[in-house]
Parts: structure tokens; C-alpha cells; sequence
């Protein structure tokens, strides 16, 4: 559970801290890129979740 | 002459995909663990697509875009969502399908009835889905129109174009059913995907060398665009954090997605796709750079009309053919998921309203003539809702739609970790929320910048902790 809320709370309650347009990565602004960032990064994180609960 | 090769090109890829869809399904089966559940037997690539089918939608295409185009950052909380959503899916999903499994169950009111048993929760359940229906399908005819104004060439005013999108979208229902959607989903998400990089890469390169450099531009001309307003302004970070926890709660609360997951053959095909669908939302970058390249190409739109936004640019700068090809993409985006949840949200409401409530339409003919008159009668208020809300973008519509369906999930959830919930805590608690929200969307109160639906959910939990019996041992959940 804890591992899943990572990717949920950097998508939301993580988001006024990173409102910003600079650094640009790969041309994108800072905003962006932080959740384009998670949202890749959330099935590693719910493999992960599956991984812990023995699921697969 | 333009007109008519992209009407022509749109015709035959929609009646292409009506044909495919019978071909696959040439009889509507009768049975209703086979039409409402597919047989409990899709594995995880076909519920994919079917998921995906009913998630992208004209909402995507044009919606997003025309939200880039129009606010810019507060675009981004469409990425956002959807991926909370998955997270929340990959624990309730399987839950839910286990008890309907176990259950037999049909239909998304049928879980509350079980685990409630009030049958008059699962027919205000049903009412609900029902009605919260009828911004989305105005969404779908909202966008439908929209392609059909731009591939007129300026020949078509709305009246005949929204006349021709519900005529195309009850003609797509009444001739494609569950399994023929998914199938039909295929060729949808393949033209879509087409669309969506021709329009957010190609275009972009084409007209500024790379997408970075549209961006170098964008942050040039509209400096503030791309990060929010702080705080409690409109649109600003508090509304962006309320409003992705909102929708992504609310994410799996609409029938058809009740039913595609009840027909998944197990509960890791629902936990694997969870994992995987995000990777859908990646479409979403290139759905937002193509409505920032058409505010650089095209700019001047405002209010509904940004739903126009690269349309527009291609309407303007490629031949007909391009324009033919993005639209028929754009045609499907708006006729198979509403076909989905029209079927879905009329099969709940012949089953769980006209069966069980009222007993009757509970022969094959009387459900299936039931459902024909329901998919016309949402079809029909859909139709009034857009002669009302033209104003409204699509993102906007979406949004109505949200604050009523996501009021579902407290009771949803409830089921599992809250033991002394009962029926008239989830309802006293349904009917909290749509207070809430009904009050903050007519009066439009600005309420410190918080989305309306995340406001709504608040009251509804605290009103389903509030009225749920107290019992000593089982008040620690």
C-alpha cells in the first residue's frame, strides 16, 4: 500500500511544490516532466506492490 | 469538394467499423452474463483495449487539447488522474470482482445490493449512473459536432451537425454490442494513436523545427501558461490536487466500467492491466503539445470553440485527405465509448430499475426493447443538455460528470474497509455529496479554489461515518 501511494501523492499533494517551469528536461517544463515522470514510473511501483504481495 | 472527400473518408471508416464490429458478433447474444459481462471470460490484452476503449475517448482527442489550448497547466491534471485512478483500481478492482464472481453479480448496483441489501439504494444507484450519463454523452456530441462543423469546411452549422452526431451515435449503439465494441476499440485506438502523433509531433516539427523549440516559443509568448496559478485561484494548485484526487477516485464508478471489470477472467488480469494502462496515458503528452502548436498556428479561440484547436490547424494547412483520416479517428473517439456506456448504463437500468424495482421488461424482448428506448431517452436528454451548455468545453462537461459519479465510490469502498456501513449510511451519505455539489456548481461559489466534487466527497464520507451504526469491536476499521 505504501509503495502504491508514492506515484499518488507525488500526482497530487506533491504538486503545488513542483509548479514551476525551470529546469526544462528533454525541452519539457519542470511541471510537465515531474508527472509525465510518475506516471511512468507507477507500473514499476504497482509491479512492485504485486511483487510484495506475492501476487505474481 | 474538400468537404466531400473528408465526409467521404469519415463515412467509410465509421461504417468499415460498424460492419467489423457485426462481423465479429452477428447476433446479440441473449444471455445476460454474455452481453453485460462478456461470459466472465476476457484476459488481459482484450480488457485492455476494452478499458481503454471507454477511458479515450473525445475527451482525449479533442477535449485535452482544446484544454491545453485554452489554459495550458491545468491541462496536466488529465495525465494525473487517470494514473491515481489505475493506482486506486489495482486494489478495488480485484475486490470487487471477487464478490461478483462469488455472487454472480451483474451489474455495478447489483454489489451494493448485495452487500447492503437495499434494493432501493441499488435503483438510486442505478438513477445515478444513469443520470450522470447524460453530460458525457453531451461530451461525445459536443466533440462529434465539432469534427463535423470543421470537415464541412464551413458548410455545416452546429444544428445539422449535432443532429447528424446523435443520429451516428444511435445508429452505432443499436448495431454494435459489447463484444463488437471491444473489437471496434482496435481499430479506434490504432487511428487515434495515428492521429495523435501526426498532430503532436509532426505538426509541431513541422512549424518550429522541434517540440522543444514550440515550447522555447510558447514560454516567449505565454509565459504564464505552463505552470499553475498558486493557491485558491481558478484553476490554480488547489484545484488541481482536489480535482486529480477526485476524478481518479471516481475513475472505475461508471457502469460500463463496472462491467468490463466483472468480465475479466481473474483478478490479476484486473491487477496487470492496472499496472499496464498508464503506459496509455503517455498519448497524452502528444494530445497536450498538439493543442499548444495550435495556439502558436492558430490562435484567437475561446470558450467552447478551443475544442477546435488542431483541427483546426489541420483543416487549414493539409489537404482534405489528412483532414478526412484525423477526423474518422476523432468520429471513433466519440462513437465507441459512447456506445459502451450507453449500453452499459441502459442494461443496469432495464435490469436493476425495470427488473428488479418495477418486474417488468424482464423477458429477452422486454429488456432489449427497454434498452433501445433508454439509449434514445439519454440520447434525446444529451441532445437538450448541449442546447443548453454549448458554451461548455468538453473538459468542463467531463468535470459535471465526475462530481456526480464519484459520489458512488465512498459506499464502493466502504464495503470492504468500513464493516458497520449500511444502506441508509451510503445513501444519506450519496445524498450529502450531491447536495454539495449541486449547490457549488449552480451557485458557482469559488470555495477557496476546491474542485465542487472533491468538496461533495468530503461531506458524503463524513456523513457515511456519521450515520453508520456504532458497534464496539468493528469501529476500529
Amino acid at each position: 500500500m505504501a509503495v502504491a501511494a508514492i506515484p499518488v501523492c507525488a500526482l497530487s499533494v506533491a504538486v503545488p511544490f513542483v509548479n514551476r517551469v525551470e529546469p526544462r528536461v528533454l525541452g519539457l517544463p519542470f511541471l510537465l516532466f515531474w508527472i509525465l515522470l510518475w506516471v511512468l514510473l507507477t507500473p514499476p511501483c504497482l509491479w512492485l506492490v504485486g511483487r510484495l504481495e506475492r501476487r505474481w | 469538394m474538400n468537404a466531400l472527400v473528408a465526409f467521404s473518408i469519415v463515412a467509410l471508416v465509421v461504417v468499415g467499423t460498424i460492419l467489423f464490429a457485426l462481423f465479429s458478433l452477428r447476433r446479440f447474444p441473449s444471455d445476460p452474463q454474455q452481453y453485460l459481462v462478456g461470459g466472465r471470460s476476457f484476459g488481459t490484452i482484450l480488457l485492455w483495449v476494452l478499458l481503454a476503449g471507454e477511458i479515450y475517448t473525445s475527451f482525449t482527442f479533442l477535449g485535452a487539447a482544446g484544454w491545453a489550448y485554452g489554459y495550458g497547466a491545468p491541462a496536466f491534471y488529465i495525465l494525473a488522474y487517470g494514473t491515481c485512478g489505475y493506482v486506486i483500481g489495482y486494489f478495488l478492482l480485484p475486490a470487487v470482482w471477487r464478490v461478483a464472481n462469488e455472487r454472480r453479480l451483474l451489474t455495478g448496483p447489483d454489489f451494493f445490493l448485495d452487500r447492503y441489501g437495499s434494493r432501493a439504494l441499488a435503483i438510486g444507484i442505478a438513477l445515478l449512473q444513469f443520470a450522470a450519463l447524460v453530460p458525457y454523452v453531451t461530451l461525445q456530441l459536443s466533440g462529434l459536432q465539432t469534427i463535423l462543423r470543421i470537415i464541412g469546411y464551413g458548410g455545416v452549422d452546429s444544428t445539422l451537425a449535432v443532429t447528424i452526431a446523435f443520429v451516428a451515435i444511435v445508429l452505432f449503439v443499436f448495431t454494435a454490442g459489447l463484444r463488437g465494441t471491444a473489437w471496434a476499440s482496435v481499430v479506434k485506438d490504432l487511428l487515434v494513436l495515428g492521429a495523435v502523433v501526426f498532430a503532436g509531433i509532426v505538426i509541431p516539427t513541422q512549424f518550429f523545427g522541434s517540440p522543444a523549440a514550440m515550447f522555447d516559443q510558447l514560454l516567449r509568448t505565454h509565459p504564464s501558461m505552463l505552470s499553475l496559478a498558486p493557491g485558491t485561484a481558478p484553476r490554480g494548485t488547489v484545484w488541481f490536487v482536489t480535482t486529480v484526487l477526485m476524478t481518479g477516485i471516481g475513475f472505475y464508478m461508471n457502469p460500463a466500467s463496472m462491467n468490463a471489470t466483472y468480465s475479466a477472467r481473474s483478478e490479476n488480469v484486473l491487477r496487470r492491466n492496472a499496472m499496464l494502462l498508464p503506459l496509455y496515458q503517455l498519448v497524452m503528452l502528444l494530445v497536450f503539445m498538439a493543442g499548444f502548436a495550435a495556439l502558436l498556428i492558430a490562435p484567437g479561440l475561446h470558450g467552447a470553440a478551443v475544442d477546435q484547436s488542431f483541427l483546426l490547424v489541420v483543416q487549414r494547412y493539409y489537404p482534405p485527405w489528412v483532414m478526412g483520416v484525423v477526423a474518422a479517428a476523432g468520429a471513433l473517439a466519440a462513437l465507441v465509448p459512447s456506445s459502451a456506456l450507453l449500453l452499459g448504463a441502459a442494461g443496469v437500468f432495464a435490469k436493476n430499475v425495470l427488473g428488479d424495482g418495477l418486474g417488468i421488461a424482464t423477458s429477452e424482448r422486454g429488456r432489449m426493447r427497454a434498452m433501445r428506448v433508454l439509449v434514445l431517452v439519454v440520447g434525446a436528454l444529451s441532445l437538450a443538455f448541449w442546447a443548453i451548455e454549448r458554451d461548455k468545453t468538453i473538459v468542463e462537461l467531463l468535470l459535471l460528470y465526475y462530481n456526480g459519479i464519484t459520489q458512488l465510490a465512498p459506499g464502493m469502498i466502504a464495503a470492504f474497509v468500513l464493516p458497520r456501513a449500511t444502506a441508509g449510511s451510503v445513501a444519506a451519505g450519496i445524498a450529502a455529496g450531491l447536495a454539495v455539489v449541486v449547490y457549488l456548481v449552480l451557485t458557482g461559489a469559488p470555495f477557496f479554489g476546491i474542485n465542487p466534487g472533491f468538496a461533495g466527497l468530503v461531506a458524503n464520507v463524513a456523513v457515511l461515518l456519521l450515520f453508520s451504526r456504532p458497534s464496539g469491536s468493528s469501529a476500529a476499521t
